[in-house]
C-alpha cells in the first residue's frame, strides 16, 4: 500500500476547475516532489490530502486511508502548508503545546521538535518577532510533532534563506533515507527541489502533464555531448564518419548528436586533439518543466539559458 | 474529548487579550457596584439595605458580558485571522468536536469571568452592607439565584461571540457586530419595544438576575430566562458547527 495515493481527484472552485483528475502515489522512503506553476493546483491536492478541501470526485488517501479517519493523524502524518501562520502573540513553545495538548502527545515533544528545527533558543519568544524562515521552520516543528512517517510540505522553502533552503534538502532526504518517510513537497522553483527529490509530479491548470522519477524526466531532454577545445573542429568528419551530427555552436566548440561521450573522446585522442571540455548535455528540470507547463497559446517559452551540465542529483 | 477543551483553554490562556476581558469586565462590574452602594437609596436606585437592593448589587456581577462576548470570538476568529484553524484541523480533522471543544472552552471562561465578577461583587457588597447597618442575612438565596444567572449568561455570551465569529470569520467584523448589538440595538429593543427585549439574550439574563426592569414592563420568570438562554446557546452552538464543518480551509 502507497503512503500516500491520489485517485482521480477533482475539485472546482466556482467556475474554476482548480484540479482535474489527478493521480499518483508517493511510497515510504522516497521524495516526490510536486511541481508546476503557481495556481496550478498543488495546494489544492495537498489540502484535499490532508482534509481541510473537500474533493468534488475522486479520492485523497493517507496510508490507505482517508485523513479524516485517521485514529491520530499527526502521528501518521505531518504538514507544513502555504497560508498558515501563527498567533504573534503566542511564544513558539506555547504553540506546540497547544497542539500536544490536542493531540494527546507529551507537552515534550514541543522542546525536542524545536530542537530538530533549530528554535530551541527562541521557544519562549513570541512569534510576532519571528522572522518568515524562523516561522517555516516553526511550521516544520508543528509536522514533526507526531513523528509521523509521511510529509507532507506545501512550498516549505519559502522565506528561507539559501542556508535554510540547503539544511531543508539535506532534512528532507534524512526524513526519506534514515527515517524511511514518505515526503511530497511541492514547489514552483525547480531548482530548490532538483537536488531533493527521487520522482517527480507535474500539474500545470490543474491537470497533471508527467510523472515519472527525475532521472527519467531529465534523460528525455538529452542535449548531445558537448566538446570543447582549441583544435576540436577536426574531430568533424570523424564524428560525421561514425554517424553522429555535429553543430558548432561557437568557435572550438562542438554539440555532438547521436554519439556517446566515449565515441567523441576516442575521436580526441585518435585525432591528437588537447580538449578543455568534454560533457553530456542535459536538459534541467527547469527546462523541461518549461516546456511541459508552457500553456498552448501562452506567451513563446524564453530561450533556455545555459542548459545544467553533469548528472541531476549529484550535489546536495 | 477532555484533551480538546485543554488545548482550547491554553489557547484562549496563552494570550493576553484574555487578562485585558477580564480586567475590562471587573473594572465595569466594580463602577457599577461602587455606583450603587454610593447611590444607594437615592434617585430612585433601591436602597442596599433591602432585598431588591441587594440583588441589583450583586447582578453588577454580570455588567462585562459583552467581554465575555469578545473571548468567545476571538476564539474563533483568531484562528482563520491567523490562519491557524488549518493547525487545528490537522490535528483534529472531526471538525465537529473541534467546535464541541471550543463551546465547552467558552463556557470555562464565561464560569471564570462569572465567578471573577462574583467575588468583586462580594467583597464591595459585604463592606457596603455594614456600612449601611443592613444585614448579611439579605445575602440569601436570591443572590445565589443572581449568582447563578451571572455565571449562565457570562458562559451564553461566550458561546454567542464564538457563533457570531464562525458566521463571520472577520475579527473586528464579528466584535463591532457583537458589541453594538450588547451596547446599541439590544438596549434600544428593550426600551422601545420590552415586549420584545425580554425575549432577547440580555432580556433573559435580567430575568435570571431577577432585576427589575427599568421600564416597568416584567421580564419573564427566572425559570423561562434561564430556558431561554440555553436555547439561544443551543441555536448559536449549532450555527457555530454548520458554518465551521462544512467549509473548505484554502
Amino acid at each position: 500500500m502507497p503512503a500516500i495515493e491520489i485517485r482521480n481527484l477533482s475539485k472546482s472552485f466556482g467556475a474554476v476547475r482548480a484540479v482535474d483528475d489527478v493521480s499518483f502515489t508517493v511510497e515510504a522512503g522516497t521524495v516526490t516532489g510536486y511541481l508546476g506553476p503557481n495556481g496550478a493546483g498543488k495546494t489544492t491536492t495537498l489540502r484535499s490530502l490532508l482534509g481541510l478541501v473537500a474533493p468534488d470526485s475522486g479520492e485523497a488517501l493517507v496510508n490507505g486511508r482517508r485523513y479524516a479517519d485517521l485514529a491520530r493523524p499527526v502521528c501518521e502524518v505531518g504538514a507544513v502548508l502555504e497560508a498558515t501562520n501563527f498567533h504573534p502573540g503566542r511564544t513558539a513553545r506555547d504553540h506546540l503545546r497547544v497542539l500536544c495538548a490536542a493531540a494527546g502527545l507529551p507537552e515534550a515533544r514541543a522542546e525536542q521538535t524545536l530542537g530538530q528545527v533549530g528554535l530551541a533558543d527562541v521557544a519562549r519568544k513570541r512569534v510576532a518577532g519571528f522572522s518568515l524562515g524562523m516561522r517555516q521552520r516553526l511550521a516544520l516543528a508543528t509536522a514533526l510533532l507526531g513523528e509521523p512517517r509521511i510529509l507532507i510540505l506545501d512550498e516549505p522553502a519559502n522565506g528561507l534563506d539559501p542556508g535554510g533552503i540547503q539544511w531543508l534538502r539535506g532534512f528532507l532526504r534524512f526524513l526519506a533515507d534514515d527515517q524511511g518517510c514518505a515526503v511530497l513537497v511541492s514547489s514552483h522553483v525547480l531548482a530548490e527541489v532538483e537536488q531533493t527529490v527521487d520522482d517527480v509530479v507535474i500539474i500545470a491548470g490543474g491537470r497533471m502533464v508527467r510523472e515519472g522519477t527525475l532521472a527519467e524526466l531529465t534523460s528525455a531532454g538529452d542535449r548531445g555531448v558537448r566538446v570543447a577545445g582549441a583544435g576540436v573542429e577536426r574531430l568533424r568528419a570523424r564524428l560525421e564518419a561514425a554517424g553522429a551530427t555535429v553543430e558548432s555552436p561557437q568557435d572550438g566548440v562542438l554539440l555532438v548528436h547521436g554519439a556517446p561521450p566515449e565515441t567523441v573522446g576516442q575521436a580526441a585522442l585518435d585525432e591528437r586533439v588537447v580538449l578543455s571540455e568534454l560533457v553530456r548535455e542535459r536538459s534541467d528540470l527547469e527546462a523541461v518543466f518549461m516546456e511541459l507547463t508552457a500553456a498552448p497559446g501562452g506567451p513563446p517559452p524564453p530561450p533556455v539559458a545555459g542548459a545544467v551540465t553533469g548528472a541531476p542529483g549529484s550535489a546536495s | 474529548m477532555t484533551r480538546l477543551v485543554r488545548a482550547e483553554l491554553l489557547k484562549v490562556f496563552t494570550t493576553r487579550m484574555v487578562w485585558g476581558m477580564l480586567a475590562l469586565s471587573l473594572g465595569f462590574t466594580a463602577i457599577g457596584l461602587v455606583a450603587l452602594s454610593v447611590l444607594s437609596g437615592a434617585q430612585g436606585v433601591p436602597a442596599v439595605t433591602g432585598p431588591e437592593g441587594v440583588r441589583n448589587l450583586f447582578s453588577q456581577a454580570g455588567t462585562g458580558l459583552v467581554f465575555a462576548f469578545v473571548i468567545g470570538t476571538l476564539l474563533m476568529t483568531g484562528e482563520y485571522r491567523f490562519q491557524t484553524i488549518t493547525y487545528t484541523f490537522l490535528v483534529t480533522p472531526r471538525r465537529e468536536r473541534v467546535v464541541a471543544a471550543k463551546l465547552a472552552a467558552c463556557a470555562v471562561v464565561g464560569l471564570l469571568f462569572g465567578l471573577a465578577g462574583i467575588a468583586l461583587a462580594f467583597a464591595v457588597a459585604i463592606p457596603a452592607l455594614l456600612i449601611r447597618g443592613a444585614s448579611l442575612s439579605l445575602i440569601g438565596g436570591d443572590v445565589a439565584r443572581v449568582c447563578a444567572g451571572v455565571v449562565g449568561a457570562m458562559a451564553l455570551y461566550a458561546i454567542l461571540g464564538l457563533a457570531v465569529g464562525s458566521l463571520l470569520r472577520n475579527q473586528v467584523a464579528a466584535i463591532v457586530v457583537g458589541v453594538g448589538w450588547v451596547y446599541v440595538l439590544e438596549s434600544i429593543l428593550v426600551a422601545l419595544l420590552p415586549s420584545v427585549g425580554k425575549w432577547l439574550p440580555g432580556g433573559a439574563a435580567q430575568a435570571v438576575y431577577g432585576v427589575s426592569s427599568p421600564f416597568g414592563s416584567g421580564y419573564l420568570p427566572a425559570w423561562g430566562g434561564a430556558a431561554l438562554l440555553v436555547g439561544y446557546a443551543a441555536v448559536f452552538a449549532a450555527v457555530a458547527s454548520l458554518t465551521t464543518i462544512r467549509r473548505d480551509i484554502t
